[in-house]
């Protein structure tokens, strides 16, 4: 491998590549994650205690999630919100996506782009926050649907997980767009043409030609989604309530409230199983390789 | 026909609303900065002021946390740029069959969670006695950022005639003369958009910070825990200035980037 | 200077792919010389070798007296001129013209000059300052070839530079490409699989098939002596005629070919009876016989089946009623040309004009299935001027 960048770069530059690229996927991102994982599978030790007789590798911080039911509920709940969150933002996307890639003018499509963007590109935190002002009890939602007549009395939206859902719905949702915006784009519209022309009505066009052309676009959007939502910590902890908790908080109350990071870092593994799992079962639903997916 | 036509009007009515989706929360925001309310709400409207710009002004914490953004996000650039440009310069070089599980290592940081990479980041680094703190943020940051400064600089990347590179050799220069003449130009515009969106996504990170901030509180951070405790409007105000300086960067970078985009063209 | 380019027995390897068969070959220095092949003979692998960008794998390549075994490609005494060119895109038409020297450390003004020199030979001047992109298809080739001699090179290595152009353009460029050969004196090494381009330019001839030189003539030579098969068949259109020998001596050859009987050609090497053989007879060779004639002269019968009109020709396709060959007929002004589709008709030739040549097994005569008519006949349909070459 060397050689090749050698015969390319020369040696000072090709050291540089090699080095650089060396250092970034060994120290920052190889060893950090065996590091994790072997703290999740030793005990929580005073630090006397440590090399001693109780230090060994044990199961034990990935046996308490299974035996504290609060904590697995939340696990599964989080799974389970996930799934939700990325079905709904693929259900609300899919048509955007088509609309920019096929039927809007090149004009519509580039202004619709840049709108798109720019809500990206301001703070998560921000975003979440804005919906947790929209929501409110007081807030502005509750105030037109009463003006509306059509509730009676004000809604707790953040008390449950709706708010959640709509929030990470709302700050995942470009994750999603353009994935499927580029591999729609590049189906040939000759092709829609010819089902249409077929007799083919407009779903079955979809479910037929546009949508499996833009499979590899849906796996890499729902494999983001999903791993920013099942990942998310902002959202649940703004817009949701103690009775919604997300496993990324129960992840942090382990490291800076219980002070146990041997058993934070095993819900952390947990959670980085849950999402590669997920990917894995995606890509083979999907049929799609690494290669598809960083586009 | 008239089916065809429906589903037409509901595509241009479901893109209407969606529009009013993604912009209604944060103008909504905007406008709350203005209520004279000691919570950040528009209704009701207790009349109009400018109040909370100036206590977010006086806001020390504000300041240092803001400082040490800006800190964190120009490490961030130092790390990411170099690591991005070497890991697209290598893929668009190698051929080997080690190659597949090195590309999947390059992309692996974008698909794990940030808590998770703030967490090991943490974990690791406490092995050699580094607890949360700005250094941390950087690391932490920089280690996915890299990826996506990799994927940006490989696009163009991969529209680069090696011809030229032959040509440059041929024409007498070293491997380094051709690399730093010709190649680094080529991919000039490239990096620079891979910094912008690198400089923004480490002052916007929130969930890697979280993990390794330590004390050294980032704006982001800061701007979670005053929205959990302490919530008044300045939040608000903060969160406008904010939008309105993104709003600028992200529109003078399309702008630019479209004025580059079409010389290709012809 | 001597810039002569001398391949000693170089052989070419990628895996268990042969791409140059061993191959030893001198070029003459202040020579145009070409070489000539279908896509995938391995002439752009000679090329690379000559250039350095590939080592070979058995051999030696010299420039001059001195081996180039080691010497990196920024440091051999050759230029090249890219088939697409490869101007670099983001510099100013002096930036690329001086790049060569720059690199070397040559001083500003000293490259401004030799720039503003070469501008003027390949009649540029006063464009310096554009912009690459700013440029035609034919201006592009005018930097490409200064760019090329801004480094004064001893050897400038032509990669089908003139394939990306249209028909006008590309005659001009030939005539402009040899008077700057001439000018300046340097050794050309042109590649082209348009054998049009080689015949007119160039001194000498490679004609290469299969990682294998063919033969090495000049134009001339190569026309009318072909050495094989193939060089008989791709440089020119030819007729094939294979039969079996049934005598050679005093350089005429007589073939018994199946269903025509005996036909006469010239024959340049030893061909023992019984041998299988073929007979070549070029379209512009064959003409109308009457039955009157003597018998000795061979006669082809064979009903016309097109007739196109070309101009200065008209070009019958043929067969031969005898075997359902196919036989094309290069008919000039008046003879002939009152022939129509569906006609018969007899054709002769001067044995003189054909060549009898061995089956050699060579790539040519193995494709009898359309493959070799594909490689002979491609060049011609896209530039039909080069039969009068």
């Amino acid at each position: 491998m060397f050689r090749q960048l050698k015969a390319r770069f020369g040696a000072p530059v090709a050291m540089a590549i090699a080095g650089i690229l060396g250092i970034w996927l060994i120290l920052m991102v190889t060893l950090p994650q065996l590091q994790m994982i072997d703290y999740s599978l030793r005990p929580s030790l005073l630090p006397a205690e440590i090399g001693g007789p109780k230090d060994g590798w044990t199961l034990i911080n990935y046996v308490t999630l299974f035996n504290n039911d609060i904590h697995l509920s939340i696990f599964f709940k989080t799974l389970w919100s996930s799934v939700l969150v990325t079905s709904l933002t693929l259900l609300v996307s899919y048509p955007l996506a088509y609309y920019l890639a096929k039927t809007a003018t090149p004009g519509q499509a580039a202004l619709c782009l840049l709108l798109l963007i720019i809500p990206f590109w301001i703070n998560e935190i921000l975003r979440t926050f804005s919906w947790f002002i929209l929501l409110a009890f007081r807030g502005p939602l509750n105030e037109i649907l009463l003006t509306l007549g059509l509730i009676e009395r004000p809604i707790r939206f953040l008390n449950g997980d709706t708010g959640v859902l709509v929030g990470m719905v709302y700050a995942y949702i470009l994750f999603m767009v353009f994935p499927l915006y580029n591999a729609i784009e590049s189906l040939d519209g000759n092709q829609i043409r010819a089902a249409r022309d077929l007799g083919a009505g407009s779903l079955r066009t979809h479910w037929r030609i546009v949508i499996p052309h833009a499979k590899p676009g849906i796996a890499t959007g729902c494999i983001m989604t999903f791993m920013l939502a099942a990942g998310s910590y902002a959202v649940p902890a703004l817009l949701g309530s103690p009775g919604s908790r997300w496993f990324t908080q129960i992840i942090y109350n382990w490291f800076f409230e219980g002070g146990d990071w041997n058993q934070g870092a095993a819900y952390a593994f947990l959670l980085l199983i849950l999402c590669i799992g997920f990917m894995a079962l995606v890509m083979r639903l999907f049929k799609v390789g690494l290669a598809d997916i960083a586009k | 026909m008239s089916a065809q036509r429906f589903f037409d009007w509901g595509l241009r009515l479901y893109i209407g609303l969606f529009f009013v989706y993604l912009f209604l929360p944060l103008a909504i925001m905007a406008v709350a900065t203005f209520n004279d309310s000691r919570f950040p709400t528009i209704t009701p409207w207790n009349g109009t002021t400018l109040k909370w710009f100036a206590e977010l002004w006086a806001d020390g914490r504000m300041w240092a946390a803001l400082g040490n953004s800006l800190l964190v996000a120009g490490g961030v650039l130092c790390l990411a740029v170099p690591i991005g440009v070497a890991s697209a310069l290598f893929l668009t070089t190698v051929e080997s069959r080690a190659k597949p599980f090195v590309y999947g290592l390059i992309l692996s940081p974008l698909l794990t969670p940030g808590v998770i990479i703030g967490i090991s980041t943490l974990i690791f680094w406490r092995e050699f006695g580094v607890s949360g703190g700005t250094f941390l943020t950087v690391l932490g940051q920089a280690t996915f950022i890299s990826a996506y400064v990799m994927l940006m600089v490989m696009a163009r990347l991969q529209r680069f005639d090696r011809t030229l590179e032959r040509a440059a050799l041929d024409l007498g220069a070293t491997p380094w003369q051709a690399f730093r003449r010709v190649l680094l130009p080529f991919l000039k515009p490239a990096i620079l958009s891979a910094a912008v969106i690198a400089f923004l996504q480490s002052f916007e990170n929130y969930n890697t910070s979280l993990f390794v901030v330590g004390y050294d509180t980032t704006l982001t951070v800061y701007i979670a825990s005053k929205v959990r405790t302490g919530l008044t409007p300045a939040v608000n105000a903060l969160g406008l200035v904010l939008i309105v300086i993104t709003i600028l960067i992200a529109v003078v970078y399309e702008l630019k980037r479209r004025r580059e985009l079409k010389p290709k063209g012809v | 200077m001597d810039s002569s380019v001398t391949l000693d027995r170089v052989v070419m390897r990628f895996g268990d792919f042969t791409a140059i068969e061993p191959t030893s070959l001198e070029i003459r220095s202040g020579e145009f010389f070409s070489f000539l092949g279908p896509s995938g003979c391995g002439k752009t692998t000679l090329l690379n070798i000559i250039s350095g960008f590939l080592t070979p794998s058995e051999g030696d390549v010299r420039i001059g007296d001195a081996s180039m075994r080691g010497v990196a490609v920024n440091h051999r005494p050759t230029a090249m001129i890219f088939q697409n060119l490869a101007l670099f895109p983001l510099m100013s038409v002096y930036q690329n013209i001086e790049f060569g020297l720059e690199v070397r450390g040559v001083d500003r003004t000293t490259r401004r000059r030799k720039a503003d020199e070469l501008l003027d030979l390949v009649a540029l001047g006063g464009s310096g300052d554009k912009p690459v992109s700013a440029l035609s298809g034919g201006q592009k080739q005018r930097v490409a070839i200064a760019r090329a001699l801004a480094v004064e090179p001893r050897v400038l290595l032509l990669d089908e530079p003139l394939s990306a152009l249209d028909l006008k353009l590309r005659q001009h460029m030939r005539n402009e490409l040899k008077a700057i050969q001439r000018k300046t004196g340097i050794t050309f090494i042109y590649i082209t699989h348009d054998q049009g381009e080689a015949l007119a330019m160039s001194d000498r001839v490679a004609v290469m098939s299969a990682g294998r030189i063919q033969q090495v003539a000049d134009p001339e030579t190569l026309y009318h002596r072909p050495k094989t098969p193939f060089v008989a068949t791709f440089v020119g259109e030819n007729n094939r005629l294979p039969g079996r020998v049934v005598e050679c001596h005093a350089g005429l050859a007589v073939l018994e070919v199946p269903g025509l009987g005996r036909l006469t050609g010239r024959c340049e090497s030893e061909l023992s009876p019984g041998q299988p053989a073929a007979l070549f007879v070029r379209p512009e060779h064959l003409s109308p016989s009457s039955a009157e004639e003597e018998t000795e002269a061979p006669r082809l019968e064979v009903r016309i089946e097109t007739v196109s009109f070309e101009g200065a020709w008209r070009m019958l396709e043929a067969r031969l009623v005898a075997t359902g060959d196919t036989l094309r007929i290069l008919a000039g002004q008046g003879e002939g040309s009152a022939l129509q589709p569906g006609q018969t008709a007899s054709f002769g030739y001067a044995p003189d004009k054909a060549i009898v040549m061995a089956d050699d097994g060579s790539p040519m005569l193995d494709a009898e299935t359309g493959e070799i008519q594909e490689a002979a006949t491609r060049p011609d349909r896209e530039s039909p001027h080069v039969s009068s070459a």
